[in-house]
């Protein structure tokens, strides 16, 4: 399966937490609050998995590390320039775009997930943190429920993005992503 | 499939999310988690069925605290300008059923909103004045439901809420005569 | 003149008397209310009485049968307040009517006391039962 110089650049740590994190969110945006449950099982799930991810990105595989991709705003609007001019240089790791969008989706997915369990609280009266709201006022479970809901559609307009830059990159330098993130490789050199 | 790993994970998220489906502590896990999660228990009493339900909707008992079935029990000479009179057997057969299946009783979501609402002191007799139902069907314009032939009041909960008597009130799923569906 | 409605009135009696063939649950009824004190009961007393309206508080200031059942007991009727559907109230059409006495003592005690502020005496019942009964037949 392996041709002449194929690079491991995907661990499989974060192989698992890319495809875990894809079904996870997708079931926890389809189930909404008509089947609670499962919506809140998808919830802790990616909660736990953003958990190991961040931890991993200290102590993790070379191209897993945040300090790998993680590039100044100079950088990353250097890059975008450059990609609008079919000029832009390939990474073997994530580009200054993608990088990006990965701490931008770790965040927004964050909140999205820690608004999720303070709102099941709230409205719901469930999960871990219910008896902090037991003489809540309404607002609190309307404001909750807007910041939720927000962040969740914000992470999906992230992830669209995502999708977009994926494409364009791989098709700007030939090679393809989406295989990458299935096996780990990635050809040595492209074009 | 090009990667073991990419589709191990997939598999492993579903089967961790289908635990809750299989695991779970009450009666009624198909309807409330396979289904709709936030229903409430469906009207099975027979007996509560065809004797409450013979002028209106059989209400599901858990939108009503036990101390409010208790007050309508005994008041039903005067039960709303109407005589609902029974005789001592079935009435008590009924009101065993709506003391246990009560709000406090029920741990479905919108029981459990329902009777958190009301205050300490107060037994309303009426669904229609408890503040989480109010605060439900605020938005909704007089001409819809009072003024609207089809509809005339809020107890009417059957009118637009189709599976309302098996417990399903769904946002998503309210169907106003004469104006069609409700976007919220 | 005199002889006609004479003759008139013998022929309907007649045709009616044939007419009042009463089911067991009636039949059982009608017995128990005999004991209470009524005589032979009247279908055409029982029409009166259904079609009368009584004064009543609060909402419903006029108060008759014939709010939820109509004047027409082959007819689908309609709850005052609530507006769900009644089923007729002639065995002709709705066949289920008239066949348990635990439903008619239910019923008469409840819809008399909304209707007329108390409950029907045992002669009230006995016409208004055979007022349903054979109405289809009038």
């Amino acid at each position: 399966m392996t041709h002449s110089s194929q690079i491991k650049v995907w661990d499989p740590l974060v192989i698992f937490f890319h495809w875990s994190l894809v079904s996870a969110f997708v079931i926890a945006y389809i189930t909404e609050d008509d089947f609670l449950t499962i919506h809140s099982w998808a919830g802790y799930l990616i909660l736990a998995l953003l958990v190991i991810r961040i931890i991993w990105g200290f102590i993790g595989s070379h191209y897993a590390r945040f300090s790998h991709f993680v590039y100044s705003r100079e950088n990353i609007m250097q890059f975008l320039k450059d990609t609008l001019h079919f000029r832009a240089k390939r990474y073997l790791g994530h580009n200054p775009a993608g990088g990006a969008m990965v701490i931008l989706l770790i965040i927004s997915l964050l909140i999205t997930s820690v608004s999720g369990i303070f709102l099941l609280g709230a409205e719901e009266n469930a999960g871990p943190i219910a008896h902090w709201f037991v003489q809540a006022e309404g607002f609190w479970g309307n404001a909750l429920e807007e910041v939720h809901e927000f962040f969740a559609n914000f992470t999906l307009f992230l992830v669209l993005i995502h999708i977009a830059g994926v494409i364009v990159e791989s098709l700007i330098h030939k090679e393809n992503l989406v295989s990458s993130m299935l096996t780990g490789f990635k050809p040595e050199k492209t074009k | 499939m090009k990667s073991t790993i990419a589709l191990s994970s997939i598999i492993f998220t579903v089967g961790i999310l289908s635990i809750p489906m299989v695991w779970s502590d009450n009666d009624f896990r198909w309807e409330k988690i396979g289904n709709k999660s936030s229903a409430l228990a469906t009207t099975t009493n027979p007996v509560y069925k065809e004797e409450c339900g013979s002028c209106h909707m059989a209400y599901p008992p858990g939108l009503l605290p036990a101390k409010s079935w208790n007050k309508l029990m005994s008041e039903l000479e005067h039960h709303f300008e109407d005589n609902a009179e029974l005789d001592v057997q079935t009435a008590q057969s009924i009101s065993q059923y709506l003391l246990t299946n009560s709000a406090e009783q029920t741990h479905s979501r919108d029981a459990v909103k329902f009777f958190q609402s009301i205050e300490s002191s107060q037994t309303p007799i009426r669904i229609s004045d408890i503040p989480y139902f109010k605060h439900e069907h605020d938005e909704i314009p007089q001409r819809m439901v009072i003024k609207n032939p089809e509809v005339k009041s809020f107890s009417q909960c059957n009118a637009c809420h189709a599976e309302a008597e098996q417990g399903y009130f769904n946002e998503h799923e309210v169907n106003i005569p004469g104006f069609g569906q409700w976007d919220d | 003149m005199k002889n006609t409605i004479l003759l008139i009135t013998l022929l309907s009696s007649f045709i009616t008397g044939f007419a009042q063939a009463e089911t067991s649950t009636v039949k059982n009824l009608l017995t128990v209310y005999s004991t209470q004190g009524a005589t032979t009961a009247d279908a055409q007393q029982g029409k009166l009485l259904w079609q009368k309206t009584f004064p009543g508080k609060g909402e419903f200031v006029d108060r008759s049968c014939t709010n939820c059942h109509t004047d027409d007991l082959t007819q689908t009727g309609k709850h005052i307040k609530t507006n769900k559907p009644i089923k007729p109230m002639s065995p002709s059409v709705n066949p289920q009517r008239l066949t348990s006495v635990k439903k008619i003592n239910k019923w008469f005690k409840r819809n008399c006391k909304w209707t007329m502020g108390r409950e029907c005496t045992a002669q009230e019942k006995a016409d208004i039962l055979v007022y349903i009964e054979n109405e289809s037949k009038f």
